[in-house]
């Protein structure tokens, strides 16, 4: 019985997180259902059932060039924020050194700054510097935002692993790399698995950054959509939709099987 | 958030004596050497260009576009001075503010309701809270159009002329409410998931004697559970708020000219207009606000440490 909700003020809080279940489900349940309307036109409720519009988005030559850049530059970008994220991470749990707390808020800084302003200011910085390599440029945006994350998942998992095992390895004889690979890595696979698919969305879905860097032969799907939206007034921008939305699930899933969601985001 | 173990005491200090083959570098140079990258990076494409941008909304822009001296306030004068560009700063602060507030009041029953459920109950509540974070928020945006739609054919109006609650239409698309609601749904998890982390640390059993001792369950909570979950309170309003107050998708889809925000007006300036120290100068101003908000949360946090001890 302790620490369970009971009485009337249970009820009302039950009440009111059912009705923000309900809030938080309404617009994706909503995408999806207007996707399958059989009319030429967003309507609901959706009238007929139809996949035609699935089978429009996945014609879209430009819905598939979009996905295809996003995906790549997703990669890229988790793979960069792996490299940066997972040694700094490591320096700051594993190591003494003054200053280890003004460290780790710089490395977390660009989460607190608006990422809008991180876009624009590199909009800036590389057109002063005349860096107009388009796909370059939005790597080295999309990793500034995406390592954070991956800095924080993975100090929190090294804080989590036992130390005690690394040390039983080196007084075994181990050195560190073979400590590192053997011991620490298995530890934290899990947290650093969740830490790259984390990232992975992080940059597939960011808009603040791509809004600044892209052009028109690199346009990511956030920024299609958007632009769609304005645009196009058929059920197909609903379809796309929905297929992020699934898109997102399956990840969910994934990250949940792996290492929990609340992990993944160290929360 | 921001959960870097810092306060953890120092591991590496005791076994630096006793490692027989260490790295072959100094000990003291291998935290150097893993932050190196990541600092150097952040100090070129971040420190650099933030500074960068701050910098430009002092100076003037010539006929040509050239940016240069000499120094000026004349951006800040105009964007203070001029109604349009004002009303931008205020709409900003009060959908920022209103969002935060609601997402306390809802945060709360949905993060008490998620600690002390049952593990299914507080998995499923758990991954309903965070898998809209994993969806675009241009798709989530999109849903929220869809559903607040002027006239007939909005989901909304659609449900509230069927069961007859209004006999015309509403209009809340293209509103600050609009981009309250939008912004709200965005965000909300930033608020539940602090509030959460910090409702689970509470002893349940300080609730069940203030209960047994007589008090209502409305005292409980403002004697016994908001007091000790300050510092996820903290840390949630300033979340949303700063989230908020730097968004640009959900004003630009769901603000339309009522409900803009400085995000978009940055948007507009640079990209539209091409006036270069003007949106640093709002950019600026954006950061001011958002780096104002986290000043003051550190501030709440850490005094609060100091009575705890």
């Amino acid at each position: 019985m302790s620490g369970r909700l009971q009485g009337p003020a249970a009820w009302l809080l039950v009440s009111i997180t059912l009705a923000m279940m309900l809030f938080i489900l309404a617009p994706l349940l909503v995408t999806i259902a207007t996707s399958i309307t059989n009319t030429q036109y967003i309507i609901f409720p959706p009238r007929g059932f139809t996949l035609q519009w699935y089978g429009k988005a996945l014609q879209d030559e430009d819905f598939l060039a979009a996905m295809w850049f996003s995906t790549l530059l997703a990669l890229a970008a988790t793979v960069g924020a792996l490299l940066l994220g997972v040694p700094a991470a490591f320096a700051l749990v594993r190591c003494d050194f003054a200053g280890r707390g003004a460290v780790a808020s710089m490395l977390l800084s660009p989460l607190v700054f608006p990422v809008l302003i991180t876009g624009v200011a590199l909009l800036q910085l590389f057109a002063m510097l005349r860096f107009d390599n388009t796909p370059l440029n939005m790597l080295i945006g999309h990793v500034l935002v995406t390592a954070p994350y991956v800095v924080r998942t993975t100090a929190a998992s090294l804080s989590l692993a036992d130390i005690t095992l690394e040390d039983a390895a080196r007084t075994l004889g181990a050195d560190s790399w073979r400590v590192f690979r053997r011991i620490t890595v298995p530890q934290i696979a899990p947290g650093l698995a969740a830490g790259a698919l984390f990232a992975f969305m992080i940059s597939f879905d960011n808009f603040p950054i791509s809004l600044w860097l892209a052009d028109a032969q690199h346009n990511p799907v956030p920024l299609l959509i958007f632009q769609m939206i304005a645009s196009v007034f058929e059920p197909s921008v609903a379809a796309i939709s929905t297929l992020m939305i699934l898109f997102a699930i399956a990840i969910v899933m994934i990250l949940e099987r792996v290492g929990g969601l609340r992990r993944a985001m160290a929360m | 958030m921001a959960s870097i173990p810092v306060d953890a005491a120092p591991i590496s200090r005791s076994r630096a004596s006793r490692s027989p083959r260490g790295l072959a570098l100094p000990k003291r140079l291998v935290p150097a050497a893993l932050l190196l990258p990541s600092l150097l990076f952040l100090a070129v494409f971040f420190a650099l260009p933030a500074l960068g941008l701050i910098s430009y909304s002092v100076l003037t822009q010539a006929a040509d576009g050239t940016i240069g001296l000499p120094l000026t306030l004349e951006h800040y004068w105009h964007f203070f001075a001029t109604p349009l560009y004002a009303r931008v700063l205020l709409t900003t602060l009060e959908i920022s503010l209103i969002a935060t507030a609601i997402a306390v009041v809802l945060g709360y029953p949905v993060a008490l309701v998620m600690v002390r459920s049952s593990p299914l109950i507080r998995q499923a509540i758990t991954i309903i809270v965070i898998a809209p974070l994993i969806v675009s928020v241009v798709v989530r945006t999109y849903g929220w159009q869809l559903i607040l739609g002027n006239g007939p054919t909005g989901i909304l109006n659609w449900l509230l002329l069927k069961t007859g609650i209004t006999k015309s239409p509403v209009a809340l698309l293209y509103s600050e409410t609009a981009v309250v609601i939008g912004s709200l749904h965005v965000f909300f998890p930033m608020m539940v998931l602090p509030l959460a982390s910090a409702l689970g640390k509470i002893d349940p059993r300080l609730e069940d004697a203030a209960r047994t001792l007589g008090a209502t369950s409305w005292r409980t909570f403002r004697r016994i559970i908001l007091p000790l979950s300050l510092p996820g309170l903290t840390v949630g309003c300033t979340l949303v708020f700063s989230l908020t107050a730097g968004s640009f998708v959900t004003p630009a889809i769901l603000g339309g000219s009522s409900g803009q925000m400085l995000g978009v007006l940055v948007e507009q300036q640079i990209l539209i207009v091409y006036n270069w120290p003007f949106g640093a100068a709002c950019a600026t101003v954006l950061v001011a606000i958002v780096l104002g908000a986290n000043l003051v949360s550190v501030r709440v946090l850490e005094r609060r440490r100091r009575i705890a001890r």
